[in-house]
């Protein structure tokens, strides 16, 4: 009896050596509800991510988070790579120290993101009031690139901004009728919409491409030096590419895959379709890398940065923006080159364009 | 060992080493693993080192919160106008604005106990349906609120009132219910009216044990103090901490924390020597 | 002065049997008499002191007090209570003028000049009224848990006293002392007797002090089975001046009646020593 209860933790403690040896590294993946992200969701539980994982000899697991907290995941480095925007990669791990690059570039806010006011009030009319968004994100982000076009840029230091969180901000714009503006993005913009009295005047579609739905990948795990980071990246971007093409498909067999898609995040087609109208989605590696190796994407990375800076988003540490540095596929870098933190990466893009993934 | 048994008796000396040890203890581990993330990546930003959190503190006192207007040059002001701008000072104050006024509503709910205590038809028609409202989780109860009473002020302190005020009214009751019946006779056999017992006997006497009961719940008066202002707000305490998390901005959100943490102390310390004070003759202090 | 009237008093419960305590009990007392109601813990007699004093209200039956009925307990008949006697947020003055205070000065009337003069009056009365039961005045400004109990009873009947009651209602007041100061205060309610003229009803379980303070003892005691409420199965004058002896028999008659397993004084006492 005692020789076999001795044998039981010999043969425990050896399977566990014989599964770490033949176990292949694994990833983290975290996502958040979003129409640009809910396919990753879908990735994982149609299988088509493992297909891809496994080609490449990784395992990736997909994580569902709020937004916020997937944010303090990839800072905190509990998970490995993350969806998120441009504006969240610079001011959220970038400024934090932790080096960030960007491997997908999914796509930009077409309208997802919107100024909804009541009693049909301009812009102009808008300094001195109260506005409902969750501050310091890509709505206010938004609401100033709309004041600055139109040259009201000087009336920004009249406006009340209120912080409200997008869980009760519909709800608390729609009851409390003496709010008169308020700044979110869909579905919430459309609950808020159906709300009498109330229109749109200003949204993402104004102001193309600035606003970008990105995945991000810690840079030290690309750069491993047995290659399982980069596999990572070519099997994320392999399997990306494979779902949006199938997206693409016109007719019944699209919407097949995106009713699926919407399922699985828990919406309706005609809700998703809805969202994804007026998100400008990179369905083809070639249209993806077009947008990130242009002239565009400096200039909208430039204005990001301001923003981040001159909202104390980069870090008390920060003396100027140009000390959380940004690097492009071209190698030109806009900060100081010792500090760069947040990359564009081409080159998985590149692969999938060129078929070989 | 007679260190782990009941009867031990550490010296007073003991005692006070010991029951810091558990701060050193977190303090130091805090240290040490903030050094070392900070070794590895020096602009980290979730653990921050002492120094950071010190300068990001002075600066909360001293310097307006980034979104406000300055108004007038900073460097020509004097300290106390300095403090008087600054982003601490008016979070503190706007948080403590509407911490007094709930305060201040919460005592009707006391009153309404000690009623439904006295009054057979008072308990009759509440007692019911305050168990009852004692129960809703009030937070859930957020979007009807808003309705009601919008985003501003009213609808925080509302918040507040409605998740703590069942529990004071309930308090109050039982409270009520204790003085022995003896004294309610007393009372009535040397002359004294129904509300002459009410106020003058059995107020006076529950009275200490209510500050006692709200000074127990001042942490759920905070608790939904500070949903509310992450939820929708203009200003405040929890407002900036909520803020500062969207960009990791721990140097600053640990020392409010902490301020609020002795705010708080304060505030309990004020109500103990408060009701030390007013009621000589209450013992159970 | 007391009337009461075949009272029937039952506890009940929903879908229990309900429990009689008093059994058609009728009593008649005149005005200036010193009653004792004796008898074993739980056979009604504190019940019967609250039907007096209106806390509780008979099934059937009436209660009347120099010819009108109790509804509500009032200042007719003062009420001295075993324990919890004085209001503890208040010092022994307070506590001794709070009745006058209430009733001639009331919420507002420091506001008036005539009612503060009034409050000077029956403060000055109040401090007769310490003096009488053995107090110092520098006790007037102690709060009720810094005295002893017989210090804290002197002050409840001082309380009781100054409203200058029809009838003073004791429950049991002198049963948490200690013999010694037991012995004290049964001195002293019986001179205060003597001097107001106040009828005084007397509840004790202790026979001993029932026969030596009343001029009427009235023993309670169950005479059906366990289930019948109590009646009154003994009612004894005690006559003016009686020596040891006869005090000695009165007693054992009383104890006889409500002891039926013949336990005596002494014995009861010893046990609760």
């Amino acid at each position: 009896m005692r020789k076999f209860l001795l044998i039981l933790p010999a043969l425990f403690l050896l399977s566990g050596a014989l599964r770490a040896a033949g176990n292949p590294p694994t990833f983290t993946l975290g996502w958040s509800v979003y129409v640009g992200w809910d396919p990753y969701q879908y990735m994982a539980k149609s299988g088509l991510l493992k297909k891809w994982a496994d080609k490449y000899g990784v395992a990736i697991k997909v994580q569902r988070f709020d937004y916020a907290p997937s944010l303090d995941a990839f800072v905190a480095k509990n998970i490995d790579a993350c969806a998120m925007t441009n504006m969240e990669a610079l001011d959220m791990p970038a400024a934090a120290g932790v080096d960030t690059t960007s491997i997908i570039v999914g796509d930009y806010s077409n309208g997802n993101d919107a100024v909804l006011v009541r009693h049909n009030l301009t812009l102009g009319q808008i300094p001195g009031k109260r506005v409902l968004l969750v501050e310091k994100t890509v709505s206010q982000y938004l609401f100033e690139r709309a004041m600055t076009i139109n040259n009201l840029s000087g009336e920004l230091k009249r406006v009340k901004y209120v912080n409200t969180s997008d869980s009760d901000i519909a709800g608390a714009f729609l009851s409390d009728t003496s709010q008169d503006v308020v700044v979110t993005w869909k579905p919430l913009v459309s609950q808020i919409l159906k709300g009498k009295g109330i229109t749109k005047i200003f949204d993402s579609s104004k102001i193309p491409g600035e606003i970008l739905d990105l995945m991000v990948v810690r840079t030290e795990v690309l750069n491993r030096p047995d290659g399982s980071g980069q596999r990572f990246a070519k099997a994320i971007a392999g399997a990306w590419y494979e779902l949006t093409a199938q997206m693409a498909k016109p007719g019944p067999e699209g919407d097949k895959v995106l009713s699926s898609i919407a399922e699985v995040s828990g919406d309706t087609l005609a809700s998703y379709k809805e969202q994804l109208a007026t998100t400008h989605l990179f369905y083809t590696a070639p249209s993806a890398l077009e947008m990130t190796k242009s002239e565009q994407l400096k200039k909208t990375m430039e204005l990001v940065r301001q923003f981040c800076f001159s909202h104390g988003l980069l870090g008390d540490k920060t003396s100027s923006p140009d000390d959380v540095a940004i690097r492009f596929p071209d190698g030109s870098v806009q900060g100081k080159k010792d500090r760069v933190r947040l990359r564009f990466d081409a080159s998985y893009m590149e692969l999938a364009a060129g078929g070989k993934l | 060992m007679s260190i782990l048994q009941i009867h031990a008796q550490p010296s007073r000396t003991t005692v006070w080493i010991l029951s810091w040890l558990l701060f050193a203890t977190g303090i130091v581990s805090y240290l040490w693993v903030s050094r070392a993330r900070h070794l590895e990546n020096p602009d980290d930003r979730v653990m921050p080192t002492l120094y950071q959190m010190g300068r990001a503190f002075a600066d909360a006192t001293l310097k307006p919160a980034e979104d406000d207007e300055v108004t007038g040059d900073p460097n020509q002001q004097s300290l106390a106008t300095k403090i008087r701008n600054s982003m601490l000072w008016k979070d503190t104050m706007a948080t403590g604005r509407r911490f007094l006024i709930s305060m201040a509503l919460l005592f009707p709910a006391v009153l309404l106990g000690l009623h439904m205590g006295m009054f057979p038809y008072v308990g009759s028609v509440f007692l019911r349906f305050v168990l009852f409202f004692d129960k809703i989780v009030a937070l859930s109860l957020l979007p009807i609120l808003f309705i009601a009473f919008g985003i501003d002020e009213l609808a925080k302190v509302m918040l507040i009132v409605v998740g703590v005020a069942p529990t004071i009214i309930l308090d109050s009751f039982n409270l009520t219910r204790g003085v022995p019946k003896e004294q309610i006779v007393k009372g009535f056999t040397l002359g004294a009216g129904d509300f002459a017992i009410t106020y003058r006997i059995v107020f006076k006497q529950i009275w200490p044990r209510v500050l006692n009961s709200i000074r127990l719940n001042l942490k759920s008066v905070m608790l939904f103090l500070f949903a509310g202002e992450m939820i929708a707000s203009q200003d405040g305490l929890a407002y900036r901490i909520a803020l500062l998390r969207r960009h990791m901005g721990m140097d600053t959100i640990i020392p409010y924390v902490l301020w609020v943490a002795l705010l708080l102390f304060l505030v309990d310390f004020g109500m103990r020597t408060l009701n030390r004070k007013l009621h000589p003759w209450f013992q159970e202090a | 002065m007391i009337s009461i009237q075949d009272v029937h008093v039952a506890y009940g419960q929903a879908g229990k049997p309900a429990r009689n305590i008093l059994n058609g009990v009728s009593l008649d007392i005149t005005a200036g008499e010193f009653i004792s109601i004796v008898g074993q813990t739980g056979c009604g007699k504190s019940t019967l002191l609250r039907l007096v004093l209106a806390e509780e209200m008979p099934l059937s039956g009436q209660v009347l007090v120099e010819g009108s009925p109790r509804h509500r307990p009032d200042r007719r008949c003062g009420y001295v209570p075993q324990k919890y006697s004085l209001f503890p947020d208040r010092t022994v003055l307070e506590n001794i003028t709070f009745g006058l205070e209430v009733t001639e000065v009331g919420f507002f009337g420091s506001l008036s000049p005539a009612r503060r003069v009034r409050r000077q009056e029956f403060q000055a009365e109040a401090f007769g009224y310490l003096r009488r039961m053995g107090l110092r005045e520098s006790d007037a400004v102690k709060y009720p848990h810094q005295l002893s109990g017989g210090m804290q009873q002197r002050v409840a009947i001082a309380q009781a006293l100054i409203m200058r009651p029809k009838v003073l209602l004791m429950d049991e007041a002198f049963s948490a002392l200690d013999p010694g100061t037991r012995l004290g205060m049964q001195r002293l309610i019986k001179d205060l007797w003597r001097e107001t003229g106040t009828t005084i009803l007397f509840v004790t379980h202790n026979p001993r002090e029932a026969v030596i303070l009343a001029t009427r003892v009235i023993a309670l005691g169950r005479t059906g089975g366990d289930d019948d409420g109590a009646n009154i199965v003994l009612d004894l004058p005690v006559p003016d001046g009686c020596d040891e002896q006869r005090i000695a028999g009165l007693i054992r008659r009383v104890e006889q009646s409500t002891f039926p397993d013949g336990l005596r004084t002494e014995e009861v006492d010893a046990a609760e020593a």
